[in-house]
C-alpha cells in the first residue's frame, strides 16, 4: 500500500499535522504533552543543539537572538524587507539585498531551513504517534502568499525530507473542513486571521466543488501585531532606557500575548513584567484594548471590501461566514466581521485545528479518496512582466483559477543577440518597481541571427500550487529553448541541495544535540532531588560520602557533551539514592499516619 | 553575446488557431484528433496549445450561451481533469492533466465573461480591439469632456471644501457611465444573438461587435480611473 499522505499546517505562532481516517481529518497530539498544537519556536541554545515547540519557546527570553519565533514573516523575503524592529529582535547576515538569513552561533539560517526544523518535529511526532513513515504530505500556506513564499515553503518541506504533494491555500482547506459535514451551498467568505497572516477568500459551494472566486488578504498582519501594539503600550510604564532591551521586549510581548487570551473571557486584567528586579505593571481592560488594537482589526477589512468586488458580489449574497485563525477568538475581531458582512460567523470548528483537519481532507482528496470533493483555487496575485519604460505587463490576472498558462512571445534588439532576458514580477501595482520580484529569466543559446528574427515563445504555468513554472520554445526550430531562473528571493535548486547535504552530514549531530538535552534535563532533576534529599533525610556519614561521589561524578559530566556518560552517572546516582529515597517516604509515610492517629484521638 | 533588457513582441493568451493534426496518444498510440481523452484507451491526452474554447467545453459555437450550463459543463469537466485526479498516476497523466486543466481554466475565464466572450469571437475572425482603449467614442465625447474637467478640478482641490461638490457630481457622472455601460452589455447580447441566428451578415456584425466593445473597454477604463481618484 502506498504511504498515508498527511496534512500539515505550517503557522505562524503554531505548527500542526493532520490524516485523514476512514474519510474523517484527525489531528496528532503531542503523546507526552496531549497538545495538538507545536509552538512555532526554534532554538539554538548552544552552537549543536536545537530546540523546537514548547521547550524552544522557553528559551525566548534566556536566548532571544538564538531562538526564532515566527520565522514565517521572513518565508519567501528579502534582507530589503526586514524592518527595524525585526533588526533589533535577530542577528541577521549583514547584506543589504538577497533572500533572508539569520546568524546564530556563527552559522547562517535561511527561513526555510528554520521551518524545516518544525516539519521535522511534526514528521517526528507522528511517525511516533502511528508508527509509520511520513514521507508524503500537503502544506497549508496563507491564500495571499506570493511565489516566492510558496518556493520557501516547498523548500523547507524538502529540507525537512518531506515529499510536498500540494500547497493548499489555508482558507480554502477550512472550508473544506467545514463543507465535510455540512453538505452547504452557496456562497461562503472565510476570513483567516492568524498569528502572522491575514487572508479573506470568497468561495461557491456547488455539489462538492469548492471553487474560489476571489481571494485578497495581507501576509504581515496578525496576533503578532496586536500583541506587540499592547507590549509597546505596557512599556510606556518602563524606564525608557530599558524599552528596546531584547529580554524586556520578549518579557512584553509574552505578557501582552496573555492579556489578550484572557481579555476573551474576562472584561479587565493586568499585564505585569519584571524590569531590572522593579515590577512593571498596568491594568487593562478590554475596551482599552479594544482601541489599542482596532487599526489592526480595521486593516482587515479593505481586502474583506476589495474580495467581494473581484468576486462580484455583494455581503447580502454570502450564505455563510467561517472564521479561522487564534486571533478571531478576540471578541472585537467577531464583532467587526458579523458588521461587514452582515452575518453571525460560523465558530463550531476549533479555530487553530480547522487548518490542518482540511488539509487532511485535501489529502485525502489527493490519495484517492473523497472522489466527490474538488478545490479550485485561485492565484492571489497578478502575474506580469517588465517591459521597456519599467511598466508591468499583466500576463495572468489576480484570482484566475489555477492551473493556467499564459504565452509570450520573446524576440531580439540587437543583431545576432544571442540571449534574452525577462523580469517575472507579482502585484496589482502599474511599475514593476512597485510590485514584487519574483525572477529573472534568461533565455540562451538563440541562433545568432538579425534583430527582430528568432520567435522565442515563453509559457508560464502557474500550477496547482500556485507556483510559476516557465518553458520556452523557438519558434522557428520547434527546439525547446533553455531557460535559466535566479529567484529574486528564493533559493536555488543548487541551494537546496547543498543544504540538504549538510543537513545529513548534521543529522547526526542533531540527534546527538536532542540526547545530550534530554540527558542532561534528566540529570538536572534527579540532582535537585538528590540535593533535597541530603538536607531533609538522616544519611550515615558513609552514604553520605558515596552520594557526594556520585553527584561530583554526574555534574562533571553535565559539563561535558557525552550523553551515554550522563545516562550512565545518573543511573548510578539514581542506585544510591534510592533506599534514601524509599526511606524518606516510609517516614513521610509514617508522619502522615501519625498525624490522624492524633486527629482521629482527637 | 549581447543582452536587451526586458521587451516582448506580442502577448496573447491561448491563441484561437485551432490545431487538426492528429497526433498519438501516449498510453495507446492511436492516431486521433486534439480531444480531452484518448477515443481509443480512454486515457487523458494533453491538448495542443492552440484550441477552440467552444470545442473545449465540448460547446456548440453559440454566441448567446446559457451561463449555467457553461458552469455545469466546466465543474463536470474539472471533476474529470483536474491533477487532483491524478495525483497517483504516471507521469504523463498528471502532466497532460496539468496542460488540459490550464486550457480548460483558460476557456471557462473567457467564455462566461460576454465581453471576454466578445472580444475572443474577434480574435477568432482575426480582428481585435485595443483593450486600453484611449479613443473616445463620439456618443460619449461631451460627458467624457466634462468628468475629465472635474477630474482635474478635484486633483487642484483636493483636501479643500470645494472638492465635496466636485465628488457629489462626479458619482453622479458615474452612475450615468454604468447606465451605459448597462446599454452597451444589452447591445452586445443582442448582437450575439443576431450572430447566432444568422439575422445579418456576419461582416457588418463584426464591425458592430467591435464599436460595442471598443466602447465598454473605454467606459471600463474610465470608471476604473474614476473610482481611483474618487479613493483618494
Amino acid at each position: 500500500m502506498e504511504d498515508r499522505i498527511f496534512g500539515i499546517d505550517l503557522g505562524t505562532t503554531n505548527s500542526l499535522i493532520a490524516y485523514s481516517e476512514g474519510g474523517t481529518p484527525r489531528v496528532i497530539t503531542d503523546p507526552e504533552t496531549g497538545e495538538a498544537l507545536l509552538p512555532s519556536v526554534v532554538s539554538f541554545p548552544g552552537p549543536d543543539e536545537i530546540l523546537v515547540g514548547a521547550p524552544a519557546r522557553a528559551l525566548a527570553v534566556e536566548h532571544s537572538l538564538e531562538t526564532i519565533a515566527s520565522v514565517k514573516r521572513f518565508m519567501g523575503l528579502g534582507m530589503e524587507h526586514v524592518t527595524v524592529a525585526d533588526r533589533e529582535r535577530y542577528a541577521f547576515v549583514d547584506v543589504a539585498a538577497g533572500v533572508v538569513r539569520f546568524q546564530i552561533h556563527g552559522r547562517t539560517y535561511t527561513p526555510p531551513e528554520i521551518s524545516a526544523h518544525i516539519l521535522k518535529a511534526l514528521k517526528h511526532r507522528a511517525e511516533t504517534v502511528l508508527g509509520e513513515p511520513v514521507r508524503r504530505v500537503v502544506i497549508t500556506v496563507p491564500a495571499y502568499f506570493n511565489d516566492s513564499q510558496r518556493q520557501a515553503t516547498r523548500d523547507a518541506g524538502r529540507l525537512a525530507g518531506l515529499e510536498v504533494l500540494r500547497l493548499v491555500n489555508e482558507p480554502t482547506a477550512a472550508s473544506l473542513a467545514y463543507g465535510l459535514d455540512k453538505r452547504n451551498q452557496g456562497h461562503i467568505a472565510v476570513y483567516d486571521l492568524g498569528g502572522g497572516t491575514f487572508d479573506i477568500s470568497i468561495l461557491k459551494l456547488h455539489e462538492g466543488i469548492f471553487e474560489v472566486l476571489a481571494t485578497n488578504g495581507d501576509t504581515r498582519l496578525g496576533g503578532d501585531d496586536m500583541d506587540r501594539c499592547v507590549a509597546a503600550w505596557l512599556l510606556e510604564a518602563a524606564p525608557a532606557g530599558m524599552r528596546r532591551d531584547p529580554d524586556v521586549l520578549g518579557q512584553a510581548t509574552a505578557a501582552a500575548e496573555g492579556a489578550k487570551i484572557r481579555l476573551t473571557d474576562v472584561e479587565e486584567t493586568a499585564v505585569a513584567i519584571t524590569v531590572d528586579g522593579a515590577r512593571v505593571e498596568r491594568p487593562l481592560t478590554r475596551v482599552q484594548f479594544e482601541a489599542l488594537v482596532l487599526p489592526i482589526v480595521e486593516r482587515t477589512l479593505g481586502p474583506c471590501r476589495q474580495a467581494l468586488r473581484d468576486a462580484g458580489l455583494t455581503a447580502a449574497d454570502l450564505d455563510e461566514v467561517v472564521l479561522v485563525g487564534g486571533s478571531t477568538r478576540v471578541p472585537l475581531v467577531r464583532r467587526r466581521v458579523q458588521e461587514i458582512f452582515g452575518r453571525v460567523p460560523h465558530t463550531e470548528l476549533n479555530p487553530e485545528e480547522v487548518v490542518a483537519l482540511g488539509a487532511a481532507v485535501q489529502a485525502g482528496v489527493l490519495s484517492g479518496g473523497h472522489r466527490d470533493m474538488l478545490l479550485l483555487d485561485v492565484v492571489p496575485l497578478s502575474l506580469g512582466i517588465e517591459t521597456v519604460g519599467g511598466v508591468m505587463e499583466r500576463i495572468v490576472e489576480r484570482n484566475t483559477t489555477i492551473p493556467v498558462t499564459a504565452r509570450q512571445m520573446f524576440t531580439t534588439f540587437v543583431d545576432n543577440q544571442t540571449a534574452v532576458d525577462f523580469h517575472v514580477l507579482q502585484g496589482e501595482r502599474e511599475l514593476a518597481k512597485d510590485n514584487r520580484s519574483l525572477a529573472r529569466f534568461k533565455l540562451r543559446g538563440i541562433q545568432p541571427q538579425p534583430a527582430g528574427l528568432p520567435r522565442i515563445e515563453v509559457t508560464f504555468i502557474i500550477d496547482a500550487n500556485g507556483i510559476l513554472n516557465v518553458t520556452a520554445i523557438d519558434q522557428r526550430t520547434g527546439r525547446e529553448q533553455s531557460v535559466d531562473v535566479k529567484p529574486s528571493y528564493g533559493l536555488a535548486d543548487e541551494d537546496v541541495e547543498r543544504m540538504l547535504e549538510e543537513s545529513f552530514d548534521h543529522a547526526e549531530a542533531d540527534v546527538d544535540a536532542r540526547l545530550l538535552i534530554e540527558a542532561r534535563n534528566d540529570a538536572d532533576a534527579l540532582l535537585r532531588a538528590t540535593h533535597k534529599t541530603l538536607r531533609e533525610a538522616s544519611v550515615t556519614p558513609a552514604e553520605r560520602d558515596v552520594i557526594e561521589t556520585a553527584v561530583r561524578d554526574l555534574e562533571a559530566a553535565c559539563d561535558g557533551t557525552d550523553h551515554n556518560r550522563i545516562r550512565e552517572l545518573t543511573e548510578a546516582l539514581d542506585k544510591v539514592t534510592t533506599p534514601l529515597a524509599h526511606r524518606i517516604m516510609d517516614a513521610s509515610i509514617q508522619e502522615a499516619l501519625q498525624s490522624r492517629r492524633i486527629e482521629e484521638v482527637g | 553575446m549581447v543582452t536587451h533588457p526586458t521587451g516582448s513582441v506580442t502577448a496573447r493568451p491561448d491563441g484561437p488557431l485551432v490545431a487538426t493534426h492528429p497526433s498519438s496518444c501516449w498510453q495507446c498510440n492511436a492516431e486521433t484528433a486534439p480531444e480531452l481523452f484518448c477515443s481509443a484507451c480512454d486515457a487523458i491526452k494533453p491538448l495542443p496549445a492552440q484550441v477552440d474554447y467552444f470545442d473545449v467545453m465540448g460547446l456548440p459555437r453559440r454566441l448567446a450561451l446559457d451561463e449555467e450550463a457553461l458552469r455545469a459543463r466546466y465543474y463536470q469537466l474539472s471533476r474529470r481533469l483536474h491533477p487532483d485526479r491524478y495525483q497517483t498516476s504516471p507521469e504523463r497523466a498528471r502532466a497532460a492533466s496539468l496542460v488540459n486543466t490550464a486550457v480548460l481554466n483558460r476557456a471557462y475565464r473567457t467564455l462566461r465573461d460576454p465581453v471576454e466572450r466578445g472580444l475572443y469571437w474577434l480574435t477568432v475572425h482575426g480582428e481585435s480591439i485595443s483593450r486600453n482603449n484611449k479613443q473616445v467614442p463620439p456618443e460619449l465625447a461631451e460627458l467624457v469632456f466634462d468628468i475629465q474637467e472635474k477630474l482635474q478640478e478635484l486633483r487642484a482641490v483636493r483636501g479643500a471644501e470645494a472638492a465635496a461638490d466636485l465628488r457629489r457630481d462626479l458619482e453622479a457622472e458615474q452612475g450615468v457611465l454604468l447606465t451605459r455601460r448597462g446599454a452597451l452589455m444589452q447591445r452586445l447580447q443582442d448582437t450575439f444573438v443576431a450572430w447566432d441566428t444568422g439575422a445579418r451578415p456576419a461582416e457588418a456584425l463584426l464591425r458592430e461587435l467591435k464599436q460595442i466593445l471598443s466602447e465598454i473597454a473605454y467606459v471600463r477604463t474610465l470608471s476604473r480611473d474614476m473610482a481611483r481618484e474618487l479613493e483618494h
